[in-house]
């Protein structure tokens, strides 16, 4: 394999779609948060923690202009490290993945990984907006999340390796294990702590935004990768024979 | 007489260099946007880092995005 180019392929796919990610955010995410920011600085108000002065808005907006921009070069950094797993694991399935094509290969990798490793860790500690989680748990919640993507994840490479072991008319059978085994994670892994005491339609209308900014990330990353995998082929190798 | 034939073939294994260096840039990336509380730039600031939370600030929104635990 050209080692060079495999490498930047996958950093440069992860990197656009990545910024692709961020651009998609400050359109459907950033109007949620600045709402749920709003109702913190109410709270702020009404705590006298602060006050509604002209100041107070001019400081507020210069941080949050930061904060936006950061969105995207955030997105950027976030799209090459999740790039970089997705390329090392497209890199290792490329010849066992359907498909004859590498864009539809990358495409349904990129499905499972959204599947696995996004979806069902969301299903059980679903995306929150700023003001939910409470400073005093956000270990235990990094954790708790970590945890379930690795167990979601591992789950997946190792009930791969029962269907590939399962005779033809049994395959189904390692799917069933998956599912059965993530609905056992998922009941046992203990939940969110943190009580939403925001507005639930604040909350669920973010959640929606939320998933569709991280599937247009995935969508991106699979067209992006697996044309300039098709294009470029950093896995060939020319002999003479 | 001999024939020269060029083969292009696809080699399976990824080059275990790449996949290291790979697995670092994910790890790196996902500490700095998921996980970071001002831990990189205490190495040149110091503790100041902490309260500043700069690249905490930066990556907020993306976190919060993106699903990860945040405030
Ligand atoms: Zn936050």
């Amino acid at each position: 394999m050209k080692t060079l180019l495999f490498i930047l392929i996958v950093l440069i796919s992860g990197a656009l779609a990545g910024t692709v990610h961020g651009i998609v955010n400050l359109g459907i995410v950033e109007p949620y948060l600045d709402q749920a920011i709003g109702i913190e600085n109410q709270n702020l108000f009404e705590a006298g923690k602060e006050e509604d002065t002209p100041q107070f808005w001019a400081e507020y907006s210069a941080y949050r202009d930061w904060q936006k921009g950061g969105q995207v070069l955030a997105g950027a950094i976030l799209g090459t490290s999740i790039g970089a797993l997705f390329g090392i694991v497209y890199a290792f399935s490329r010849q066992i993945l359907p498909g004859n094509n590498d864009v539809k290969k990358t495409f349904l990798l990129a499905g499972i990984m959204w599947f696995t490793l996004y979806l069902i860790p969301f299903l059980k500690y679903p995306a929150n907006p700023p003001t939910v989680g409470d400073g005093e748990t956000v270990v235990l919640r990094a954790i708790l999340y970590l945890s379930f993507i690795a167990i979601s994840g591992f789950g997946a490479v190792g009930f791969y390796q029962v269907y590939k072991r399962l005779k033809q008319n049994i395959k189904v059978l390692a799917l069933v294990g998956y599912a059965a085994f993530i609905g056992m994670t998922f009941v046992l892994m203990p939940p969110n702590p943190d009580e939403v005491t925001a507005p639930m339609d604040l909350v669920n209308e973010f959640r929606i935004m939320s998933v569709l900014g991280v599937t247009v990330f995935w969508i991106t990353a699979a067209v992006i990768l697996g044309m300039l995998w098709h294009k470029l082929r950093p896995d060939s190798e020319i002999s003479i024979k | 007489m001999r024939y020269t034939e060029q083969v292009t073939s696809t080699v399976s294994k990824p080059p275990m260099l790449a996949i290291a260096l790979l697995a670092v840039v994910f790890a790196f990336g996902l500490f700095i946007v998921g996980y970071d509380q001002g831990h990189l730039f205490s190495i040149v600031q110091g503790a100041e880092a902490y309260e500043e939370l700069y690249m905490h600030e930066m990556t907020h929104d993306m976190r919060h995005a993106a699903g990860f635990p945040c405030h």
